[in-house]
């Protein structure tokens, strides 16, 4: 069973191809990144996912089955930007969401207190929503998409606008909300973020999808060709011929990059290390690391990002 | 329906709880028992106080205008006589009238011919004071009237008999409640005019709101965009059918209140019969429904409210149309003109209720209007929430008339 399955959907805005052919998958009790600059299609694509718009092709599926309204009291969304009706009071503002989403206003309200202890606004509650920073009204956005239980969440660059602290918060929230089988989807721009959270991903630019699947699978794909060095001594090992490229920084560390694409000749670390020692140079660390993330997107879309 | 009752009662909350609301409910009949009350006492004490010479060779004249004055004044003014005058009478006065000792002065110098108008000066310190010139002129008027009716021969009892104040039977049932049921007709019509205007311009602006907050993502990722815009709807028009309740409630009370009858000395209640409640409430929420329909797609198409201001005409124009008209309709509510104005949807609300409420009007005709308002309402709707539901996720430039055809024809 998969939560959602996007199957070759597309969005023309007047002119303007906003998302083209684009499918993917997301089993439950997955972290799913959607990634991608601004403008690339993240959004229009989420809003396809809960029929806040109809794709003009291709077809959407929530649960194992075609889209349709009633799916969505199973789906909790938080959107890019404040969510929120200013005026009102916060906790109605909680209770009134949960009621929509077919709670009682008891069992709203109190779901409503429990999670505002766990994200630690209770304080907050008596409030007028526009009385807050912006980072508690993301956490009050994050309850009301929340207060229902939903078993797909999806999350429209959840982090952007919190602090370290609570943004660190947040990502504990989701991760225990994997742990209980939730699927959840969150589209974000910046890629360490992803890498350190997501089980898959999809990578879109101008509305299409560039790479998708297993984040495991994916950096798998490609060959180890980083180096991360911290030296003391005599740098020439640097020129290595095996070295494509490297950046010293100050403290003796060193990032280089390896020649080798991966398919005709592998990349060898070794032959880097050797020169060191042979020369005398004194290493503390040398790690042979994956590409990032953001070094795969980059390859990809040749280097066209805004974000 | 769940769905449409929350949002309905969020919207409802929201505006009835501001200071905004509590203020306008309650200033507005205050305002209006106060507006009332001050004319009526102004009206009652602008009765003429002055002090006025009479001047008149003629004794006898000088004192039938002093006899009437009294009697039109009640015995407010101060009247004094000099006739026949001296040499010295006519500085005496205007010096009198520089000291603001005397407030004017009536010289009446009568025609040396017999039953021609005599020759009449009249002056007075503040010419701002019209009540007293009136009242003067009215008393001038009925003496000399009176005096050439003698003249030409008529008995002086014969004379007083005619000039008499005719008494009007006001006791009669009909007449009166027709000018009370006409009088309560035009208010109501104007607070529909005001609260369809009013709460109408509402409806835009909460959408404007929503868009600009981004709530409305939210929002529509979990009830139907219908749902969303039929809750706005009823929420705000129940705000403005609690501020009509509230303010007719506090009419009836006023217009019973012991002191405001002691003043407009009985009979002036806005008495409304249960026939025109009726029609009033079923032609406030058909228009109501109309025009917040069409002020949500107004709102659905713009990003600011100053965008909404350059729109808004569209909503301004048939009220404002209707208002224009109204003197035709009511000079001949059966006019071929009225009838055809009043079945016309956009102005039925106003315009067919000014109708009923001033003469009867055939039941066919009620019953068209009210269908073809239906019918009006309807398409109005399906429009608007095509348009909401298009609309409210475009943000950026401001639509243009193909874009909104095409926005219909999306799924």
């Amino acid at each position: 069973m998969a939560t959602v399955v996007l199957d070759k959907i597309r969005k023309v805005y007047e002119t303007k191809v906003a998302v083209e052919g684009l499918s993917l998958r997301i089993e439950p009790g997955t972290m799913f990144g959607l990634l991608g600059p601004n403008g690339s299609g993240k959004t229009s694509s989420i809003r396809m996912m809960i029929g806040i718009t109809v794709p003009d092709s291709g077809t959407v599926t929530l649960f194992d089955k075609p889209f349709e309204r009633d799916a969505l009291k199973r789906v909790g969304y938080l959107p890019e930007e404040r969510g929120l009706y200013k005026k009102m009071n916060v906790m109605e503002q909680i209770t009134f969401m949960g009621q929509l989403r077919g709670l009682s206003a008891t069992e709203a309200d109190k779901r409503g207190k429990a999670w505002a202890e766990r994200l630690q606004i209770t304080e907050a509650l008596p409030k007028k929503t526009e009385e807050l920073s912006k980072g508690m009204q993301q956490k009050i956005q994050f309850i009301t998409a929340l207060i229902h239980e939903p078993e797909l969440i999806i999350m429209d660059e959840p982090f952007s606008g919190l602090d370290p602290v609570n943004g660190a918060l947040l990502q504990d929230t989701l991760m225990d909300l994997r742990r209980e089988g939730k699927a959840i989807l969150f589209s974000t721009h910046r890629m360490d973020q992803v890498e350190k959270m997501c089980d898959a991903i999809a990578l879109i630019h101008r509305g299409r999808i560039v790479l998708e699947g297993n984040m495991r699978e994916i950096k798998s794909r490609y060959p180890k060709n980083r180096v991360e060095v911290t030296f003391e001594g005599d740098n020439s090992f640097l020129r290595n011929a095996e070295v494509e490229s490297a950046e010293e920084f100050g403290g003796g560390m060193a990032s280089v990059k390896l020649r080798g694409d991966g398919i005709t000749t592998m990349p060898d670390a070794q032959p880097l290390l050797a020169e060191a020692v042979a020369r005398g140079t004194r290493i503390s660390r040398f790690e042979v690391k994956e590409p990032t993330l953001e070094e795969i997107f980059i390859e990809r879309v040749g280097g066209a990002v805004d974000a | 329906m769940r769905n449409i009752f929350l949002i309905a009662r969020r919207e409802y909350l929201e505006r009835v709880r501001t200071k905004g609301f509590m203020i306008a409910t309650i200033l507005i009949p205050l305002l209006m028992g106060g507006g009332i009350t001050a004319s009526i006492l102004i009206a009652k004490h602008s009765k003429s106080s002055s002090h006025i010479v009479i001047v008149s060779p003629d004794l006898a004249l000088a004192n039938d205008v002093q006899d009437q004055l009294n009697r039109d004044t009640e015995g407010e003014m101060l009247l004094n006589i000099v006739a026949p005058p001296s040499a010295n009478t006519l500085p005496g006065l205007k010096a009198s009238l520089k000291s603001k000792d005397i407030d004017g002065y009536l010289w009446i110098t009568p025609a040396a011919q017999k039953g021609a108008k005599p020759k009449i000066e009249y002056r007075q310190g503040s010419s701002a004071d019209l009540a007293t010139r009136n009242t003067v002129r009215d008393a001038l008027d009925k003496v000399l009237t009176r005096d050439r009716l003698v003249a030409q021969g008529m008995s002086k009892a014969d004379v007083a008999d005619m000039m008499s104040p005719i008494t009007m039977n006001a006791a009669d049932e009909e007449q009166d409640s027709t000018s009370a049921n006409f009088a309560g007709a035009y208010v109501l019509f104007f607070l529909m005019y005001m609260v369809i205007m009013l709460y109408g311009m509402n409806v835009a602006r909460s959408i404007i709101e929503e868009k600009t907050s981004r709530v409305f993502e939210v929002m529509l990722a979990t009830v139907k965009p219908a749902e969303m815009m039929a809750g706005k709807v009823i929420g705000v028009g129940s705000v403005g059918l609690t501020q009509v309740f509230i303010w007719m409630a506090a009419a009836v009370v006023l217009t019973a209140t012991p002191l405001l009858t002691h003043f407009l000395g009985g009979g002036t209640h806005i008495s409304l019969s249960a026939a025109q409640v009726g029609y009033f409430i079923v032609y406030f929420l058909l228009g109501y429904l109309l025009y917040s329909s069409i002020a949500a797609a107004l709102g659905a198409m713009t990003n600011s409210e100053q965008e909404l201001q350059q729109l808004n005409m569209f909503l301004v124009m048939p009220l404002a149309a209707c208002m224009v008209t109204l003197p035709l309709v009511l000079n001949s509510p059966n006019s071929i003109y009225a009838r055809i104005l009043s079945l016309i949807p956009f102005c039925t609300p106003l315009l067919m209720y000014m109708r009923i409420s001033v003469s009867p009007v055939p039941w066919y005709e009620i019953a068209a209007s009210i269908v073809l308002m239906a019918i009006t309402i309807y398409v109005v709707l399906w429009i608007a929430s095509r348009i909401y539901r298009v609309g409210i996720l475009m943000y950026g430039k401001k639509p243009n008339l193909p874009e909104i055809v095409r926005w219909m024809k999306y799924s």
